[in-house]
């Protein structure tokens, strides 16, 4: 490690504790993290078709929102969060289907998601119990596969495939 | 009866997993996605006004300090930088955030790499509390929907068993090769010119000038500067030429960082003793790569 700190030039020139580029205004920087914030939300409503702000699904976006109670998604997906806004919260409680067979290519240029959802229901009463039997798939007996155990559901990735931005 | 905790300090950290690290499959995989995690265009001209080469170096510089300070894993600094970039990249920054943003990345980084992370107030006081623990924590949110919480950046420093392990290399020189590889690899990341060169070719460019630096083509040939070029391009597929040219860049970035060192000695030694803080060692600024024992 020692080598670093010669090879890496500035022999040590004062405590790494200093302030580079002076004083920051407090109150330009909180409006700006509102905007960038604001901007990345309206973003995501475009991208989704879903006014996370006031809570209600977009009339132009591809998707069919359908609401769930708070109390039936798993704990991993509930608030447990403080000082975050309203929205974020709101956010977390939706719950995403989307049409069959209306599904546009998402709009963002860069942004393709692995797999595109083509169903991805998630009734959560049914989560618990083991599905019956399709007897109606026929008289023979289909080997058993572990979907039927649970439900099938693509996730939707928010990330993009190939570049990195 | 007493009970003592005999638990140390020490960080325990997870053996190299040969699985990983001898499977050509995972070295191919690396080369496919590094891309992905490159900055997407050299930001100076294009995406920051405020914001010249200079203050970057002077962040990245600090953020180095910060790392090496808090002995952070040596994967914390490259792929904070990575994210710092990536983020300048797609947003215009005030000169006055930089520092912030700076805090940000590592603070991500290290939580991502760290066995124990930084954490915010710690980040803070590094800054002179020049920024708070809440704006840190908002800004985190920023950059993270920035950069699309694409966080497992491919970096340099994932390459190097894969190469070092390809190159007939004396068993006791392993060592030393590497850590001189990791210190050029951190130098290219403090340096702006470098940053647009994918992971691999910083990684492969900075071994090639620490096998060189260390002359150990005197006992083997295949070691040459020529033949070592052309087996580092042969193992991450890239062009001779390119290599070459990086690693050249990357000893001049040395050359000209070494300089520097001595130059501050010489002038801090005629103003010796006025502050505190260069009564640090300035004796030992080597010249040659060789000098540097660990």
């Amino acid at each position: 490690m020692a080598t670093h700190k010669r090879i890496l030039g500035t022999p040590r020139n004062g405590p790494a504790r200093r302030s580079l580029f002076g004083p920051v205004d407090r109150e330009q920087l909180q409006v700006e993290y509102q905007t960038a914030l604001r901007k990345d939300l309206e973003e995501a409503s475009r991208r989704w078709g879903f006014d996370f702000t006031s809570d209600k699904p977009l009339e132009s976006g591809g998707f069919q929102w359908e609401g769930v109670p708070a109390t039936e998604v798993p704990l991993l997906y509930r608030s447990c969060v403080f000082g975050l806004g309203q929205k974020r919260r709101r956010l977390m409680e939706a719950t995403l289907t989307t049409k069959r067979g209306r599904m546009e290519p998402p709009q963002s240029e860069k942004e393709n998601i692995p797999g595109t959802p083509e169903r991805c229901e998630l009734n959560l009463e049914n989560l618990e119990k083991t599905p019956e039997r399709r007897e109606s798939s026929g008289a023979k007996r289909k080997q058993t596969n572990l979907t039927d155990f649970y439900q099938t559901k693509r996730r939707v990735v928010w990330m993009p495939r190939k570049s990195g931005e | 009866m007493e009970l003592y905790c005999l638990e140390s300090d020490k960080t325990v950290r997870a053996q190299p997993d040969p699985n990983i690290l001898c499977d050509d499959r995972v070295l191919q995989s690396l080369l496919t996605i590094e891309e992905r995690f490159l900055p997407q265009c050299s930001y100076f001209q294009r995406v920051q006004k405020d914001i010249q080469p200079y203050m970057r170096r002077m962040v990245a510089g600090w953020m180095h300090e910060v790392c090496e300070e808090e002995k952070s894993n040596e994967d914390v600094f490259p792929l904070a930088i990575n994210y710092l970039d990536r983020f300048l990249a797609v947003m215009p920054t005030r000169k006055s955030y930089l520092q912030l943003l700076g805090a940000v990345c590592m603070f991500l980084a290290s939580k991502l790499k760290d066995s124990r992370p930084l954490s915010a107030e710690k980040l803070c006081m590094y800054t002179d509390n020049s920024i708070a623990p809440r704006e840190l924590l908002d800004w985190e949110l920023v950059v993270l929907g920035k950069l699309k919480w694409n966080m497992a950046s491919v970096i340099p420093n994932d390459f190097i068993e894969h190469i070092i392990r390809r190159l007939p290399l004396p068993k006791d020189k392993l060592a030393m090769v590497r850590k001189h590889t990791l210190t050029f690899i951190a130098l290219c990341a403090t340096d702006d010119r470098l940053a647009m060169n994918p992971p691999s070719m910083i990684a492969t460019g900075s071994m090639g000038a620490a096998v060189c630096g260390l002359q150990l083509d005197h006992s083997d040939q295949r070691l040459s500067r020529d033949n070592l070029t052309d087996l580092l391009a042969k193992i991450t597929n890239t062009e001779v030429d390119c290599l070459r040219a990086c690693q050249e860049q990357i000893e001049r970035v040395l050359a000209t960082s070494l300089q520097r060192g001595q130059q501050y000695r010489q002038e801090s030694g005629v103003r010796a003793g006025n502050k505190a803080r260069e009564q640090q060692d300035q004796s030992s600024t080597p010249t040659d790569v060789r000098d540097v024992n660990l």
